[in-house]
């Protein structure tokens, strides 16, 4: 009977994302849920998105509660029709619970979540839906197909949910004034074809999981309401209300009940000796990330680094130039070192890989990762094909990379995958660091500020604004001499900015 | 000490300004907000509100004229304007108090002084005689605009009042002329009368409200006429002698030229943007006729430097503004399906009695544009409603697009026509065609009914005429 059932799996969304956070379940063991509804969010360390069931039927168990960890692929729960037995599903999910990778991937070695990150390279266009959210059933999947709808005529009500329930419109009869399709016979055709319609499946929240749907217990509207919005099922209330209803204190109880209990797992500050306090919080998925990936970087990449410092009189003057006679360029040191590495890569290649454990990639294009400091981390958007773009474009971009960072709204393809980093503690008068090559790429570039220092030049003694650069290889695929080789060139299209042109 | 940072530094704390540092707050910009005297800006503090609040007592005023006909009589009525005035400045401080509240609740940090830019991203904040320098990823120009004077005639403040001191006089002008009869000059001429004043109004165009539908420029005129007001059209006030005790104006119009006596003058012949000591010219900040260039979304040709409100351009309107400042936040942060603004979509009110709204395009500008035009007209004097509170004077006409049935414009005048065009400007937002609003039941008795009439009449099946 297993082939009607169709399991919820951990998604794995882009290359690097190895694990995932259950963040909440929008429907309840017992529910009718439909190809296309929002299913469960799944938080990463960069992104929270939603896994959408790509089948109908009703949502038999669910595996990963709120607040866990698991591995990508790992089953979080399981869809089935009604008429599949509770034992088929307790079989399924033992089954396929001890065969998948155990939950709490966290705690596996670091070198694992490389091997992961690894095993995802190897097949480069992972599409971004995991192959367990099965294809959409026959009918509702007939109605997306067909060509550009954008000139059928719709009312804007009917094209937004036609939007959503992924409907193309030429597939629809309009019956409205001039045939144009109207909100009605987009439900009609979408309930023809066995779809349900958007807006009768209520919110969820996660502490109604593992009681089920209570829409059926008697409470009062205001009980009932007050439950909803602190996630309390109905059915976890006493009934103490009259005509047998529960009523607002009942819920109120269950309410302080769940305080009590879950008060130790947040945050909590002590006091220790001395007055000093110490506040212990768990940390977010995206500081795991960083923690696993960046241990795991420093235990299988033994790292060596190459030092050089660069004279940059002649980018300053040349940036100058630029910013004085454009309105709309406001060009970076930064921008010219993206620039000046992406000419670099294009020289020295052996410098622009990936490596996995196994595998070399090269790579044809310099995708250089920026590293930004955000409120809670640390993330890398990309500037494509940055050999491809001039100064002022790579210099817009990365502004509005840099902008969308902090305000958390890149897109998942924005900030994964990149075949070379940079970062840069300039700002902070940093004179000069080391980087943690950020794996899969094969190296990464600490940049130090620029400033003034004393030179020696044909035995005379100088002022030169110099800029200390220290390049982080993984020695399992860059040597020393390339790393070396790498560097040298950089410096010289730092010092000589006219170079890049050609 | 190092010198301060921000993501996005909003300059003007008016409706477009401080929406501006609000969206840009929700959304995760580390903000700033530079303003030089009150928050809150014109609109608040010396423009929309509390002419709104002045526009009240010529409402009661009104209201007291015709009690007679609803069988009240009194004696001994008296006014004062000083308490008036005094009503509409307390509503413009309670309001500028709560756009700094609003500021506090969600951590816009407001900084008191004049900014202008020293370089990219970069704003100079002078205060007090002392500059502090700001480096911001964006800045957002919000500098609003202020009243145009005449190359002949200037605001003195004391003989030629601008729109900021006709709205706190000391005493009740006896004779009064307003130059130029767009939407400022027609409420102040509106308000004036009302209040008891001999009020002349003068407009270089061949009607009053010449940016308006000509049905309801006419209408408009007729009504005034009626209240006696003088109207001047395709007149200009060719020179103002201040000397005197009276100040004389020389009027050239259709029948000649004319001395006429007023002992006040308001100027309201447009605005002018607030362009100046912005450090634009040094960063060649394109500017076009005395205000920035931007393009949908506000950006202008500076990196990082944007402009939205009245300081970006026309229709200069608080509400405008504050979509403008929506969108340029929106699409710096990259939130899908953000739209720039159309214009065709910004709704127009003009608070005189009758009031006047409207939405999109004129009867006129449609045919110049090349539409086929299907006009819908309903006289408010068949409307029960309107006839009920004795304010039957009043039209809403309707433009659609006779293939596509596409609402192109909207234009009324009547009681509180202001508070009803928001639904045409629903309805055009929805793209609804003229099928949708003869289907949609209006409520009945409301002035709104109007509305649902003018879309029949413009099918042909109005049923109250």
């Amino acid at each position: 009977m297993t082939d009607q059932i169709t399991p919820i799996n951990m998604p794995k969304w882009g290359m690097e994302m190895s694990e995932g956070d259950i963040n909440t379940w929008y429907f309840a063991v017992g529910d009718q849920v439909n190809a296309g509804d929002d299913l469960v969010d799944i938080e990463t360390s960069k992104i929270i998105n939603t896994v959408t069931a790509s089948d109908s039927g009703i949502l038999r168990a669910i595996v990963g509660a709120q607040g866990e960890t698991h591995a990508v692929g790992a089953l979080l729960g399981v869809l089935a029709s009604a008429d599949v037995t509770d034992a088929d599903i307790q079989a399924f999910i033992t089954e396929n619970t001890s065969a998948a990778a155990e939950p709490e991937v966290a705690t596996e070695p670091a070198a694992a979540t490389l091997a992961a990150a690894a095993a995802a390279l190897e097949t480069k266009a992972a599409p971004l839906v995991t192959e367990a959210v099965a294809q959409p059933s026959n009918n509702l999947s007939k109605l997306a197909e067909g060509e550009d709808d954008s000139q059928v005529a719709a009312s804007p009500v009917a094209r937004r949910l036609a939007a959503e329930y992924g409907v193309n419109l030429n597939n629809i009869n309009g019956t409205g004034r001039h045939d144009r399709v109207s909100k009605r016979d987009l439900e009609a055709a979408v309930l023809a074809a066995g779809g349900r319609l958007i807006g009768n499946s209520i919110d969820k929240s996660v502490g109604a999981t593992q009681f089920g749907d209570d829409s059926n217990v008697k409470a009062t509207p205001v009980a009932r309401r007050i439950a909803d919005q602190l996630g309390i099922n109905l059915f976890e209330c006493r009934v103490s209300g009259d005509r047998g209803r529960v009523c607002k204190a009942d819920v109120e109880a269950v309410a302080a009940l769940k305080n009590k209990m879950s008060a130790p797992a947040g945050s909590h500050i002590a006091g220790i000796g001395g007055g000093n306090t110490v506040e212990s919080q768990p940390i977010s998925g995206m500081r795991k990330t960083i923690a696993a990936r960046l241990q795991a970087s420093k235990q299988t990449a033994p790292h060596f680094r190459v030092h050089i410092d660069a004279e940059i009189d002649a980018l300053l003057d040349v940036r100058k130039q630029i910013n004085s006679s454009n309105t709309d360029a406001k060009v970076s040191v930064n921008d010219f070192i993206i620039k000046a590495c992406a000419s670099a890569l294009m020289k020295v290649p052996a410098i622009n890989v990936q490596f996995d454990g196994e595998q070399l990639s090269y790579f044809s294009n310099a995708d250089i990762s920026v590293a930004v400091a955000i409120d809670d981390g640390l993330i890398t958007p990309i500037v494509t094909s940055a050999n491809h773009k001039g100064l002022v474009e790579i210099s817009n971009t990365t502004r509005d990379l840099a902008t969308r960072a902090k305000l958390g709204r890149l897109k998942p393809e924005e900030f994964q995958g990149g075949s070379f980093c940079i970062s840069n503690l300039g700002m902070y008068g940093i004179k000069q660091f080391d980087a943690i090559i950020n794996p899969p790429q094969g190296a990464i570039l600490a940049v130090g500020a620029g400033e003034q220092r004393a030179v020696v030049k044909e035995g005379l003694l100088a002022v030169a604004t110099v800029m200390s650069l220290t390049l982080s290889s993984d020695h399992r695929v860059i040597d020393g001499a390339v790393a070396a080789e790498f560097m040298s060139v950089l410096k010289g299209y730092l010092e000589q900015p006219a170079t890049m042109l050609g | 000490m190092s010198m301060q940072q921000f993501d996005m530094m909003v300059v003007g704390g008016g409706p477009g300004g401080y929406v501006a540092a609000i969206r840009a707050a929700q959304l995760g910009f580390k903000t700033a907000l530079v303003e030089k005297e009150h928050l809150g800006g014109v609109c608040l503090n010396w423009g929309c509100i509390p002419t709104k609040a002045l526009l009240r007592g010529a409402d009661i005023a009104h209201t007291l004229k015709e009690a007679e006909h609803f069988g009240f009589a009194f004696d001994n009525l008296s006014f004062d304007i000083k308490k008036l005035v005094q009503h509409s400045r307390s509503v413009a401080s309670k309001l500028t108090h709560g756009v700094a509240y609003l500021m506090q609740k969600n951590g816009v940090t407001v900084i008191d002084g004049n900014a202008s830019l020293a370089e990219k991203c970069l704003l100079d904040v002078e205060h007090e005689g002392k500059v502090t320098q700001y480096k911001a990823t964006h800045i957002i120009l919000a500098t609003g605009a202020r009243a145009r004077n005449l190359p002949s005639i200037e605001i003195d403040g004391h003989r030629v009042w601008g729109a900021r001191e006709a709205m706190t006089p000391a005493a009740l002008p006896r004779k009064l002329l307003v130059i130029g009869g767009g939407a400022i000059g027609v409420e102040f001429a509106s308000l004036y009368n009302d209040l008891g004043t001999d009020v002349t109004l003068v407009e270089a165009e061949q009607r009053i409200t010449p940016a308006e539908d000509a049905d309801i420029s006419a209408l408009a005129e007729k009504a005034f006429k009626q209240r006696g007001i003088k109207i001047l059209t395709n007149s200009v006030v060719q020179s103002l002698d201040t000397s005197g005790s009276e100040s004389v104006a020389l009027i050239s119009g259709p029948d000649g030229e004319q001395h006429l006596e007023f002992d006040q003058v308001i100027l309201a012949v447009g605005i002018t943007g607030n362009i100046e000591n912005l450090g634009l010219e040094s960063l060649k900040v394109e500017t076009e006729k005395g205000f920035l260039q931007a393009d949908g979304f506000g950006k202008t040709n500076l990196t990082g430097l944007y402009a939205i409100g009245d300081v970006a351009g026309p229709p200069w309107l608080a509400h405008k503004a504050s979509h403008e400042a929506v969108i340029c936040v929106e699409k710096i942060a990259g939130v899908d399906g953000v739209k720039p603004l159309n214009k065709d979509q910004v709704p127009g009110c003009t608070y005189c009695r009758p009031q006047i709204a409207s939405v999109g395009l004129t009867e006129a500008q449609a045919k110049a544009a090349g539409h086929t035009v299907r006009v819908g007209r309903f006289n408010l004097n068949a409307n029960g409603q309107a006839l009920a509170i004795n304010e039957a004077e009043g039209l809403v006409k309707t433009v659609f697009d006779q293939n596509s049935g596409e609402l192109l414009g909207a234009h009324m005048i009547g009681p509180e026509v202001t508070e009803q065009i928001q639904g045409f400007g629903i309805a055009q937002q929805l793209e609804a065609t003229e099928h949708e609003l003869a289907q949609s039941i209006f409520a009945h008795p409301t002035v709104s009914e109007s509305m649902h009439e003018s879309v029949l009449d413009s099918l042909g099946i109005a049923i109250h005429q």
